[in-house]
């Protein structure tokens, strides 16, 4: 039943979320994992022993891209065709600040560990003694990714029930 | 000594045509299979470990919950991500405890 609580383009602003999830944290997550694997590519020619701890940026990437599926897949559950279920534009808007937030969120963690995972690994193959700094760095990078993803569980908790 | 001159005793590389007894090349991966094993099962579990826990948690533990099985799949990227640093920093000692063994037996 449409009414002014559940127009018919509301399921728009739902997909759009999802969209918006799925494109900006996979441009974190491609933008953490390029830049960084241009630091492995510089450090694997000198000492190709390093590349395995090298590697921690790029999984770190890798976690982004989960988050921003995994908040694509709740949202996803919610939207069901008019005749099953009446979507709110509540729930629609709901939808898209959660895709935006963790989505986001994502691509500016990803930006960070980018950053930090390529000049980070060159430093290491110089100075061990960095590494315990980098890691923690990197933790606090994708740390920021996390928080986008808690804001947008609770937003999407606020919309189905 | 302007210039030195190949002796004829020896063959030079225009000699060599290549069809004389060669040792059978080394085409053993660079990389121990260990590392190739580890870095594919942490491959393996990065894609299907949270997807993997979503599903199941949401209908067999949280019975349709999708907040808390979203939250469970995030912790498990983690718990795979908090792997992979534990391993690393392993093989680091490992291999700094061979060198060791090796300069103790030059010695």
């Amino acid at each position: 039943m449409e009414n002014e609580l559940t127009p018919s383009f509301a399921p728009f602003f739902g997909m759009s979320g999802i969209a918006f999830a799925m494109i900006f944290g996979c441009v974190g997550a491609a933008y953490g994992t390029a830049k960084s694997g241009i630091g492995i590519a510089g450090v694997g020619t000198y000492r190709p022993d390093l590349i395995m701890k090298s590697l921690i940026p790029v999984v770190m990437s890798g976690i982004l891209a989960v988050y921003a599926l995994v908040i694509s897949v709740l949202i996803a559950s919610d939207i069901r065709p008019p005749p099953g279920k009446n979507y709110s534009l509540y729930a629609g808007f709901m939808h898209m600040a959660a895709g935006l937030s963790v989505g986001l969120a994502g691509s500016a963690a990803g930006y960070a560990i980018g950053i930090v995972g390529d000049v980070g690994v060159r430093a290491y193959m110089q100075q061990s003694r960095i590494f315990v700094g980098m890691v923690l760095i990197l933790i606090f990078a994708e740390v920021l990714g996390l928080y986008g993803l808690i804001v947008a569980l609770i937003l999407n908790t606020r919309a189905s029930g | 000594m302007a210039s030195r001159r190949i002796g004829t005793s020896e063959k030079t590389y225009l000699d060599n045509d290549g069809k004389g007894a060669s040792e059978p090349s080394n085409i053993t991966p660079a990389v121990p299979s260990s590392v190739i094993w580890k870095l594919l099962s942490f491959t393996f579990g990065m894609i299907t470990l949270p997807i993997g826990t979503y599903f199941f948690t949401l209908n067999y533990v949280f019975s349709g919950n999708s907040t808390f099985a979203g939250a469970t799949a995030a912790v498990m990227a983690n718990v795979v991500l908090i792997a992979y640093v534990v391993v690393a920093m392993k093989e680091d000692q490992s291999e700094r405890q061979e060198e060791e063994e090796k300069k103790k037996k030059s010695l």
